[in-house]
């Protein structure tokens, strides 16, 4: 991966792009929330240019999504969760979702924020971390992992906005006629530049490599005045001790 | 005011995260002379607000409202809206932690305010405040920058700042109180509860001390483990000792295995190959131990001890020991 | 989801390379002029198109012309047409240039090209014209009907490195064709099952590999010329390892070097990845690589032996192309548009098939004939005995090839056919020389295998069962060591093979994970005890542009 000549963002030939992996749980968790609920539809909305978007949301069809929105992006990536939330929420609004799924965070910003934002500006229920869900008429039981392997069962009214952990389940593998199917379903098109806002909240002025200045102290002397300066350095610099 | 610094609870105490992002706060107030506050709004309030009050700045600002009791999204969010709506701070910082991103960003969308999330590091650029996060799983940085002519959230990364940095002072108290209707909160929270853990998480560790081929035989581990419980740390290791069976899966690091990134990596026998630096190099402070003074892994260390650690690792261990005593 | 899916189709294609996409657009567009219809898909075991592609490359743009008519308005993705080419001698510090490049050798109205972006193009095309390309499906056992291949199996994803199910296994699935074309690139592995089981190299050459292992290098602005070829001889290799080094100009300021090695030489301690790092010690190749930075590794072998090595090609219901037929023209170093080519005479003779109904190899034979009349067997005919001469050193191998040129093929002048060893039969026991004292990696310029590994973007699930299999991994500590020094642990450009431990200890480790998917351990292990499988799909490379 390298950095863009400009700094402003990464150089996108010099890597592959794939479905963002807490995504991919987030997918399944909905797939396997409509299997135990008998019936359902399962939308996919992604973001970006043309290629790589659609390759993402043909899938997600292929895994089982009925139909997908892609919101097609020229130019720069969006890196304002603010905005992006903003821009779901419009394309989102008029279907009324009971439930909307997200990924924890992208493993490009990791801003973590997108699906909460985009479940607030909807006016919905809110969980994050989530590890499990229980499904119910008109609510969902989630498990909402806490600190330090600490867990929390919340019961949210529909409809409700979870940001999905990783490792909650096993994404399934798309099947041949998955693959095959996925060619004839829907996807809906629209340009993000129709309906994002103006405002700019927070921008990325540079992106590089951080290099530390690092100066390695390498700790000389026999063996014990070794232990005794790293221990002294463990207690006054560092400061674990 | 100019920046309100948000604190949780933690048993009782203020929460480290929350006293590392006071010491970001007070840097800033000192840097571009501004004011600082700080809220407190927790079930225990009362005594929270009054360690908090032993610590340099303006006003420790004190909201008690049983709504606020116990720890709920809805209410959480509602409240800190409510507050910044009052006060209306420029910035409001605090530690990234899993309640933090949990209600923090519904903020963001009601006062359609940015939130900066697991910042690293901030520097003031020409009166402009530069906040800095690590991006692409830390394989590189970006600087942003707040457009906001409001309040603009921001929350940091464990170990970013130093609480301990955190300076002493005085501050008074004042109770603050909000409106805010019980239909507010539409969840029902459980109690909650420990859990075995699957896989050992060692991303949250603070200290980790891993192992490498230098170890030479899985006999030789129990060593290693001493320091671990000597330092209060979590184990970690490079590839080939997961490949061996020595070790579960989950402790291996590189970019096959997790990527930490904690106050202190103890590289113990380990040369440094790229696979394995990508998985550990934001550490805050690495200490690297390697018979081979020419091991790669000295080059990113910061304190470096070219020897046995077959050695070095017992005297390492009952010297912390005593250390702490 | 542990029944396992069955799909039924008219023509399968095994493996997503220019061959098979040649082969598929081929076909799609006969049977469209025809009025006819099939379902046609292809099997690809990287997660994406191009991920597993390897090669130089530089692309004899025939093919491409006849596939596609309006070639100049295609805008297909080469880096450049060949703007200026060299040949060069090498000796350690010194670089010589050939007088003139016979013409044969000469690249000119040839364009270099990524293979990894070609078929990448080459796939857009294929699923415009309604061919489906399952991506993450490794075709792992062929199945029969009697001796007729009717369908491939593909592999069962979700078994963890006990042999146990996971809980999201999913068993492979079974599709059913009419015809199943192989088209799996170097040393396939459902190919060599084939050939095996079937004896298609009754009365041929046995094939000789080689390896090619490239580093792709970003330069700073204007210092790489796209168009710039140069072939080189001589030093690393010397005279006796066959083989020499490519560097070519790419887009984007980027530096494509790689070396080829043929896997017949007699010295056990070879080493193709430190032969690439011995390269680069060359003041020239010092010079050229100034200021840069490795951007990509990545390693694959390649067929070698050339005409009398291509073995029958068709059986009731499965037919072979491309390199997994051995179309490759050692002499140009190109095989691209050979490949296609194949692909090509394969479609037409699968639409005879389909109008017939009937796959049997009667029928599918006719695929040689067509081979023979066309020009792909009078290109490769002249260069029919290129690479055996070379088993007598370099210059015995240089004047053969010049004796070859006049003759139109002729070994030595004289000779119709020259016969072939297998590469492996010629490492000598005992013979064990390291070449490498004088190498040191500096982890700037000069990398060890390692951390070039990193560079190749390569995964695998690590919980499943490892895909390199060693049949007698005894031989490993007891006879191995000293007949031949443990030569997999040189021959793999990808460290997968490690001696570990001590004494008692002491065994074979195998680091699957690193695994480039070139195929080289199953050419070149002189007890052939290693068979090379696909691991999960998915799995291998991510090469973006090699």
């Amino acid at each position: 991966m390298r950095v863009s000549s400009d700094h402003s963002w990464i150089d996108e030939a010099s890597v592959n792009f794939e479905t963002n992996e807490s995504d991919s749980y987030a997918l399944e968790e909905g797939l396997q929330i409509r299997e135990k609920n008998g019936d359902g539809e399962v939308v996919v909305i992604s973001m970006g240019p043309e290629g790589r978007t659609q390759k993402v949301i043909r899938e997600a069809l292929a895994k089982g999504a009925d139909r997908g929105v892609h919101i097609t992006e020229e130019g720069p990536s969006e890196t304002d969760p603010l905005r992006s939330a903003g821009v779901f929420a419009k394309a989102l609004q008029e279907e009324q979702f009971d439930l909307i799924l997200s990924g924890l965070q992208s493993l490009d910003l990791g801003m973590g924020q997108t699906g909460v934002i985009l479940g607030e500006l909807l006016g919905m229920s809110s969980a994050t971390l989530v590890m499990e869900t229980e499904i119910g008429e008109n609510s969902i039981r989630v498990k909402r992992e806490l600190e330090s392997g600490w867990f929390q069962w919340v019961t949210l009214s529909l409809p409700a906005c979870l940001s999905i952990q990783s490792g909650i389940n096993h994404p399934r593998y798309p099947s041949l006629k998955g693959i095959m199917g996925a060619k004839k379903k829907e996807i809906k098109t629209l340009p993000k530049a129709e309906i994002i806002e103006s405002n700019v909240n927070q921008s990325i002025t540079r992106v590089y490599s951080m290099q530390k200045a690092k100066q390695t102290e390498m700790i000389t002397g026999d063996i014990d005045q070794q232990i005794t300066r790293l221990v002294e350095a463990l207690r006054t610099e560092i400061k674990v001790l | 005011m100019d920046i309100l610094v948000a604190l949780e609870n933690n048993s009782g105490s203020i929460h480290r995260m929350s006293l590392e992002a006071l010491a970001a706060g007070q840097k800033l107030a000192s840097e571009m002379n501004l004011s600082l506050s700080m809220l407190v709004m927790d079930k225990n309030g009362g005594d929270l607000a009054e360690n908090a009050g032993k610590f340099n700045a303006e006003e420790v600002l004190l909201l008690e409202n049983p709504l606020l009791d116990n720890y709920s999204s809805d209410g959480y969010s509602q409240a800190i809206t409510s507050v910044l709506e009052q006060e209306k701070p420029r910035f409001v910082f605090m530690g990234h932690t899993y309640m933090v991103r949990d209600f923090l960003p519904r903020v963001s969308a009601r006062l359609r305010i940015p939130f900066i999330s697991d910042v690293v590091q901030f520097r003031v650029d020409d009166g402009t405040p530069v906040f800095t996060k690590q991006v692409f799983n830390a394989k590189l940085a970006a600087d942003i920058v707040s457009q906001s002519e409001g309040t603009t959230l921001v929350s940091f990364q464990s170990a970013a700042y130093q609480s301990d940095q955190a300076e002493a002072g005085a501050a008074t108290i004042r109770s603050i109180s909000i409106e805010m209707d019980s239909s507010v909160i539409k969840t029902q929270s459980e109690e909650p509860f420990k859990e075995e853990a699957g896989g050992v998480d060692l991303t949250n560790a603070e200290i980790i001390v891993s192992v490498g081929r230098g170890i030479g035989k899985e006999e030789n581990l129990p060593i290693v483990n001493t320091l671990v419980d000597a330092l209060g740390a979590e184990l970690g290791s490079s590839r080939p000792i997961v490949d061996s069976g020595w070790l579960e899966p989950s402790r291996q690091i590189g970019s096959s295995g997790q990527n930490v990134a904690p106050k202190l990596y103890l590289a113990l026998g380990i040369s440094g190959a790229i696979q394995h630096v990508v998985g550990m190099k934001g550490s805050k402070n690495i200490v690297a131990v390697n018979k081979d003074s020419e091991a790669p892994i000295f080059e990113i260390a910061d304190y470096g001890i070219v020897g046995d650690i077959l050695e070095i690792i017992p005297k390492l261990s009952e010297a912390v020991e005593a250390a702490k005593n | 989801m542990s029944e396992r899916e069955v799909l039924e189709l008219d023509v399968l294609f095994v493996g997503a390379g220019p061959a098979s996409l040649a082969g598929a657009i081929h076909l799609q567009s006969l049977l469209k002029e025809s009025g006819q219809e099939a379902s046609i898909a292809i099997l690809e075991k990287a997660g994406e198109i191009g991920a597993h592609s390897l090669s130089g490359a530089i692309v004899d743009p025939r093919t491409l012309k006849e596939l596609f008519p309006d070639f100049d308005q295609q805008n297909i993705p080469f880096e450049s047409e060949v703007t200026e080419e060299h040949l060069y001698y090498l000796t350690k510090a010194k670089k010589f240039s050939f007088p003139f490049i016979p013409s044969p050798m000469s690249h000119h109205g040839c364009y270099i090209s990524s293979i990894g972006k070609l078929t990448r193009w080459l796939g857009e095309k294929c699923e415009n014209e309604g061919i489906d390309i399952f991506c993450g499906f490794p075709g792992t056992e062929l199945i029969y009907e009697g001796d007729q291949v009717i369908g491939v199996r593909t592999g069962d994803r979700g078994i963890d490195k006990n042999g146990e199910q996971k809980s999201q296994y999913e068993a492979g699935a079974e599709i059913h064709a009419k015809v199943v074309i192989l088209g799996e690139g170097t040393r396939g592995s459902l190919t060599k099952k084939l050939i095996q089981r079937h004896e298609l190299m009754n009365g041929k050459n046995p094939q000789v590999w080689a390896i090619g292992v490239k580093e792709l290098w970003k330069m700073p602005p204007g210092s790489v010329q796209p168009g710039y070829v140069a072939h080189t001889m001589g030093f690393p290799l010397g005279h006796n390892i066959f083989g020499g080094a490519f560097l070519y100009g790419m887009q984007d300021d980027i530096w494509d070097l790689g070396l080829v090695v043929g896997l017949d030489y007699s010295n056990p301690a070879v080493d193709s990845h430190h032969e690439l790092q011995l390269l680069k010690t060359h003041p020239w190749m010092k010079s050229v690589l100034d200021g840069g930075e490795l951007i990509s590794y990545g390693a694959k072998s390649l067929p070698e032996g050339g005409w009398f090595s291509i073995p029958k090609l068709t059986v009731n219901g499965a037919m072979l192309i491309g390199d997994s037929a051995g179309f490759m023209n050692g002499q140009r170093l190109k095989g691209i548009h050979l490949a296609m080519k194949s692909g090509m005479l394969a479609a037409e003779t699968i639409v005879d098939a389909l109008s017939e109904n009937n796959f049997s190899d009667e029928i599918l034979s006719d695929f040689e004939k067509k081979v023979n009349s066309s020009w792909l067997r009078d290109e490769l005919w002249k260069v029919r005995n290129f690479h055996q001469a070379f088993d007598h050193g370099l210059f015995g191998g240089l004047i053969n090839a010049g004796m070859g040129l006049v003759t139109g093929g002729r070994g030595w002048g004289i000779k119709n056919r020259m016969s072939s060893e297998p590469g492996h039969l010629r490492m000598e026991k005992g013979k064990i020389e390291n070449r490498y004292n004088e190498l040191i990696f500096d982890g700037k310029y000069l990398f060890d295998k390692v951390t070039d590994v990193y560079h190749s973007a390569t995964a695998h699930e690590e919980d499943q069962i490892p895909h390199l299999h060693v049949r007698d991994p005894d031989v490993c500590i007891t006879k191995c060591p000293e007949e031949f020094g443990n030569p997999c642990e040189k021959f793999c450009p990808a460290d997968v093979y490690e001696m570990v431990g001590e004494g008692e200890t002491r065994k074979l480790q195998i680091n699957f994970s690193n695994c480039v998917h070139c195929k080289t351990c199953d050419i070149m292990d002189p007890y052939q005890i290693i068979d090379w499988v696909p691991p999960e799909g998915g799995d291998g490379p991510t090469w973006v542009n090699l």
